[in-house]
């Protein structure tokens, strides 16, 4: 085989070696081959990058969890439609603005957002999920709403403020001013927890005189929830108190003293205590606290408009209901205010309900006549004398009396029977009735009230008070409220000042001042409270240049000690109409005071 | 976790009717917090579930880029909520539209909300926003983009509940909760 030379040609840079074959002449060109240059090699040292590792979250945050499982309230089979309600006497709960004269700004205007009330856990409240319970509710009209409650009226914004305050919490005091319905509140937060079952055993315990107010406010707030009033001889007693089927039970604070025994017998415990007028245990040592406080119970709760009548004491008093230990009487008036902050809700009604109609007061300085001056200066002259004469052996019974003579001069001379104020009054009693109104009047003696009927039968004047039977009682304030011939119903300030509705009267006369002029409120809130149609005329009569005006000034020093303690300011030097006060009256020392000085 | 995981991919037990509420708070000083309620149709909580704060770098800022609300919000937080949540709800409502992508790990149908008058989010290409939007009460409800033709399936489910409550509300409660445990 001959190479092709044109092909050899191709050939560069194989090696002769390779190709040489036996008889072969192989014409090839042999490049010399470049030897690879020696690699010197310079170790580094330098370390391996560091590599930064960024998480890209890779691990899923912890989670706690919570379970609810008690409503706050029982929901209804289904939850009801948005769909707009009839009208009817009895109207479901919707979200409606407060009752009160609906102005042109507020009917036209359909975008403001109702009010929206939320049930904040209290301060005691400490495991998490419990405050969560509260947190995570729907707001309280929702509630309400989806619970399909019905309402005789829609409440006030307060007064859903009120409910949210009382719900969660275990011992408070609803301290609202008179008229602004603390029962109201109360009953519909009982409602609520009765039909959540947080509550199946309610005590009620309220004066004798309100138990059928009581029970006329729980048939219209709470229509479907039982009641039984503990009422008779003590074998249905008896039988009331065990009754297990009915939630709410209503007892006078008599009866609860009465019965002490037997509800320890019974073995009876509460998942909630209501005490309406709670100023009635501010006394710890006294029967009706020992007994209140011995009920067993897992919740307390205190209504009163006047949680300080005389003094601090009295709030701790009623806290060694709903919170013992809580405040103490060494406590500043400062320091009890702070502490008591998240157990009492307060409210007054010049901030709370700017639509209500105003008050009016009028102070009525009426002269004596001149016989009843003379019957007053003899008797006081002689009182002061028998007084002096009795020096340190003088008491304060002494003085009471002397007081409480000069007071009822003041209304009627006891000689002659004239009575300037019962002139006052019957003037303005014929204007009054000639318009068609109401009028109440007040005075601290059953007597007084039972010469004023007489004086003022023709302007039909009724009678309530302690004297009478509770069904007299009864009748008297139905016909003061249906028949228009009755214009006047003279109240007693022991059973008249507390727990009615009578808002539809215009005027309340005080014929005569009573100690506290936290009382002297109360019974003026019967007549200006929610519902009053019209503003409400107070007309204080004031004999000039007697006993009653040296009582209304200490009277005056007394009436802000209660605002004091409430808004946590420092209390003014006088606080109540104590002993030495009593003998100031008549520029005496108190026996006590000497005593003291002498022992200083 | 493994059955809390098909409970949040829409396998969950069956319960009570319920709805869930998603959202998520932001601390300067913690982090993110994120809160999961569930209601029943008269807006009462059942469950309520919340995480411990997540705090981003600013690293994962960085490498997360645009996505880092959506995966934050969507998976470590959405994700997490949901599968702690023992009832399947009808529908998980949420007001922050990053928490949409919570979608890529469940079954059960996601919205976003927003109240009436906010007007609903647009639709744009890209976004978990889906179209179908509808108005309910005061609420507008956009579904998430899987969700969008289910549009009047969302609207009979939450029919229920838009009776009681404003859905906008839990929200609030969920915000009032978180704000709660940060100050214990």
């Amino acid at each position: 085989m001959t190479a092709d030379p044109a092909e050899s040609r191709l050939v560069h840079s194989w090696r002769a070696t390779e190709l040489a074959l036996p008889g072969v002449a192989v014409a090839a060109r042999v490049e010399p081959r470049i030897a690879r240059p020696a690699a010197l090699r310079f170790p580094i040292d330098a370390p391996r990058p560091v590599v930064t590792r960024v998480g890209l979250f890779d691990l899923r945050p912890a989670v706690q969890s919570f379970h609810f499982k008690s409503p706050v309230a029982q929901p209804p089979a289904a939850p009801r439609r948005m769909e707009p309600t009839g009208d009817s006497a009895a109207t479901s709960l919707r979200v409606l603005p407060p009752e009160g004269p609906e102005t042109e700004a507020d009917a036209g205007d359909s975008t403001s957002t109702p009010k929206r009330t939320r049930i904040a856990p209290p301060a005691d409240v400490v495991k998490l999920s419990e405050r969560f319970f509260y947190l995570l509710q729907p707001d309280l009209e929702t509630i309400l709403e989806t619970s399909s409650l019905e309402f005789p009226r829609q409440p006030f914004p307060f007064q859903f403020d009120g409910m949210a305050f009382l719900m969660p919490r275990h011992g408070a005091v609803l301290a609202d001013e008179m008229g602004l319905g603390k029962s109201m509140q109360a009953i519909s937060s009982i409602r609520l927890l009765v039909r959540s079952g947080q509550a199946r055993r309610v005590l009620v315990v309220c004066p004798k005189g309100l138990v059928s107010n009581w029970t006329r406010e729980l048939a219209d707030w709470a229509p479907e929830i039982l009641v039984a009033v503990i009422e008779g001889d003590q074998q249905r007693r008896r039988w009331q108190w065990s009754l297990a089927d009915v939630p709410v039970k209503v007892a006078n604070y008599e009866a609860l003293v009465r019965d002490r025994d037997l509800i320890a017998e019974l073995g009876l415990s509460f998942d909630l205590m209501v005490l309406d007028e709670a100023q009635r245990i501010k006394n710890r040592s006294s029967q009706t606290s020992e007994a209140v406080r011995s009920v067993p119970r897992r919740r307390s709760w205190a209504l009163t408009g006047t949680p300080v009548e005389n003094s601090s004491d009295d709030l701790v008093g009623v806290f060694e209901f709903i919170a013992p230990g809580h405040l103490h009487e060494r406590m500043s008036p400062k320091a009890m205010g702070a502490a008591a902050a998240d157990h009492v809700l307060r409210r007054t009604k010049d901030k709370v309900l700017k639509d209500m109609p105003p008050r009016l007061n009028r102070d009525e300085r009426i002269e004596l006549s001149p016989e009843q001056r003379e019957t007053y200066r003899r008797a006081e002259e002689e009182g002061v004398l028998r007084l002096s004469e009795l020096g340190q052996e003088a008491t304060i019974q002494n003085v009471f009396e002397l007081v409480l003579r000069l007071k009822q001069i003041c209304n009627f001379d006891t000689f002659t029977g004239e009575s300037t104020k019962l002139d006052c009054l019957e003037a303005d009693l014929e204007e009054i009735h000639a318009s068609g109104k109401k009028a109440l009047v007040f005075s601290q003696w059953v007597e007084t009230l039972g010469r004023l009927r007489s004086k003022l039968s023709r302007f039909g004047a009724l009678e309530y008070h302690g004297g009478m039977s509770t069904t007299a009682r009864d009748e008297a304030i139905r016909q003061f409220k249906q028949e228009k011939k009755h214009s006047v119903l003279l109240l007693s300030y022991g059973a008249g000042a507390v727990g009615l509705n009578l808002q539809f009267s215009q005027y309340v006369f005080l014929f005569d001042r009573w100690w506290n002029p936290a009382v002297e409120d109360q019974a003026i809130n019967r007549a200006h409270r929610i519902g009053a149609a019209g503003a409400v005329t107070v007309t204080r009569f004031l004999s000039a240049n007697t006993i009653e005006e040296r009582i209304d000034e200490v009277l005056r020093r007394k009436r802000d000690l209660s605002d004091t303690i409430l808004s946590q300011a420092e209390a003014p030097a006088a606080s109540g109409l104590t002993q030495d006060d009593l003998f100031a009256l008549f520029k005496l020392s108190s026996p006590r005071s000497s005593a003291n000085r002498d022992a200083a | 976790m493994e059955q809390k995981s098909a409970e949040a991919a829409g396998g969950a037990v069956a319960g009570p009717k319920a709805y869930g509420f998603l959202t998520a708070v932001e601390s300067g000083t913690h982090g993110v917090f994120g809160g999961y309620l569930l209601v029943d149709p008269w807006g009462r909580p059942l469950e309520f579930h919340c995480t411990a704060p997540v705090k981003v770098s600013r690293a994962q800022q960085i490498l997360f880029g645009s996505t880092l609300q959506s995966h934050l919000h969507g998976q470590q937080i959405g994700g997490t909520l949901l599968a702690e949540g023992s009832v399947a709800p009808e529908v998980v409502l949420t007001d922050l539209e990053p928490m949409l992508h919570v979608r890529s790990h469940t079954k059960l149908p996601v919205a976003l909300i927003r109240g009436a008058s906010s007007g609903s989010p647009a639709a744009t290409f890209g976004s978990a926003v889906g179209t179908g939007s509808f108005t309910i009460g005061n609420a507008n409800v956009s579904p998430h983009v899987t969700d969008a033709a289910r549009g009047d399936d969302l609207r009979e489910r939450l029919e229920e509940l838009a009776a009681a409550v404003d859905l906008c509300e839990p929200f609030e409660r969920i915000r009032a909760a978180i704000d709660e445990a940060q100050r214990r």
